[in-house]
């Protein structure tokens, strides 16, 4: 039954695990980015109702985010293929702390969006240019 | 069960103690988790938007409106509707992870005893499991995000009825497809 089986046999599970942490986690940023930088956009909306459609940026640049995320989770998704390929806990372990990297960087890179967009779109309203260009980068 | 203790690459004693679950079980707690984590997460979304509506509602009368007496019923339909659409993508959450909950478990199969433990088996058990956690967190935190941002919108529709609610809920919108996909 084994015979023609190579590989370790738990190994999927750090592959699917490290799948899921890059979803989940990027997800999480780009949630709590788009969020906070949306409650910042709704309050400075009602002085300045003209100003909303340029602070939808911050917004933007978050839910990229979830799809960097997604990206990662289908390269290493297709990765655990142990018929083509045998799939030793060292891949497992590989992929598992690639998700996580790739999951956390997101997490962190969407909280700074949303407090950074937060901030700067609450300020846009009596800055008009200099922070603008702040605010992209 | 006596096979699985000679198993392939089972090199230390956890390996070997996982090898032991049944894929049953983490395909099981996978479906679980993607639909009650999900509904979990629309149902937060919900409670934080209407609150918000409520408490927004009692403004309603439209003080700074150029035209008060007249068109004040019309604007009391105006303010509910719009963030109420919120509360149906919060509700879109809750149905996505039901979705993928009964996807999922269409995947479950009857396999013969001496197989259960099969290579292929665990991989697909473990794979359903990694699924169902990814649509329950994602919806988790996708339906907190639609109901503060809900929340926001039904407030500040109360102070100032513009036509920038429109774009807050089209925002809803994108992040809604964001973390769905």
């Amino acid at each position: 039954m084994s015979s023609t089986f190579s590989g370790d046999e738990t190994a999927p599970f750090f592959g699917f695990l490290g799948a899921a942490a890059a979803l989940v986690f990027s997800c999480m940023g780009a949630a709590y980015g788009t969020a906070k930088s949306g409650v910042g956009v709704a309050s400075m909306g009602v002085m300045r109702p003209e100003l909303v459609m340029k602070s939808i940026v911050p917004v933007v640049m978050a839910g990229v985010l979830g799809i960097y995320g997604l990206i990662i989770a289908v390269i290493i998704s297709t990765g655990i293929n142990p018929k083509a390929k045998s799939y030793y806990l060292f891949d497992g372990y590989a992929h598992l702390s690639s998700g996580l990297a790739c999951g956390l960087a997101g997490l962190s890179a969407g909280m700074a969006i949303g407090i950074v967009g937060d901030a700067g779109v609450r300020y846009f309203s009596c800055l008009i240019v200099r922070l603008y260009h702040c605010l992209i980068y | 069960m006596s096979a699985s203790a000679i198993v392939v690459g089972a090199s230390s004693s956890w390996s070997r103690a996982m090898l032991q679950i049944s894929p049953y079980t983490f395909a099981a707690i996978g479906i679980a988790i993607a639909i009650g984590v999900s509904v979990l997460g629309a149902a937060w979304g919900i409670f934080i938007t209407g609150s918000s509506l409520i408490g927004a509602a009692v403004k309603a009368p439209r003080i700074t409106s150029k035209n008060l007496i007249r068109s004040e019923t019309k604007d009391d339909h105006f303010v509910h509707f719009m963030p109420k659409i919120s509360v149906i993508f919060c509700e879109a959450v809750a149905i996505y992870g039901v979705i993928v909950a009964i996807i999922l478990q269409t995947k479950l199969e009857n396999v013969p005893s001496s197989q259960i433990y099969a290579p292929e088996s665990l991989r697909a058990g473990y794979a359903i499991f990694a699924s169902g956690i990814i649509v329950g967190f994602a919806n988790l935190v996708c339906g907190l995000c639609v109901g503060i941002i809900g929340s926001s919108c039904a407030l500040s529709d109360a102070q100032n009825s513009s036509l920038f609610v429109k774009i807050l809920v089209i925002e809803n919108l994108v992040v809604h497809l964001g973390c769905l996909e």
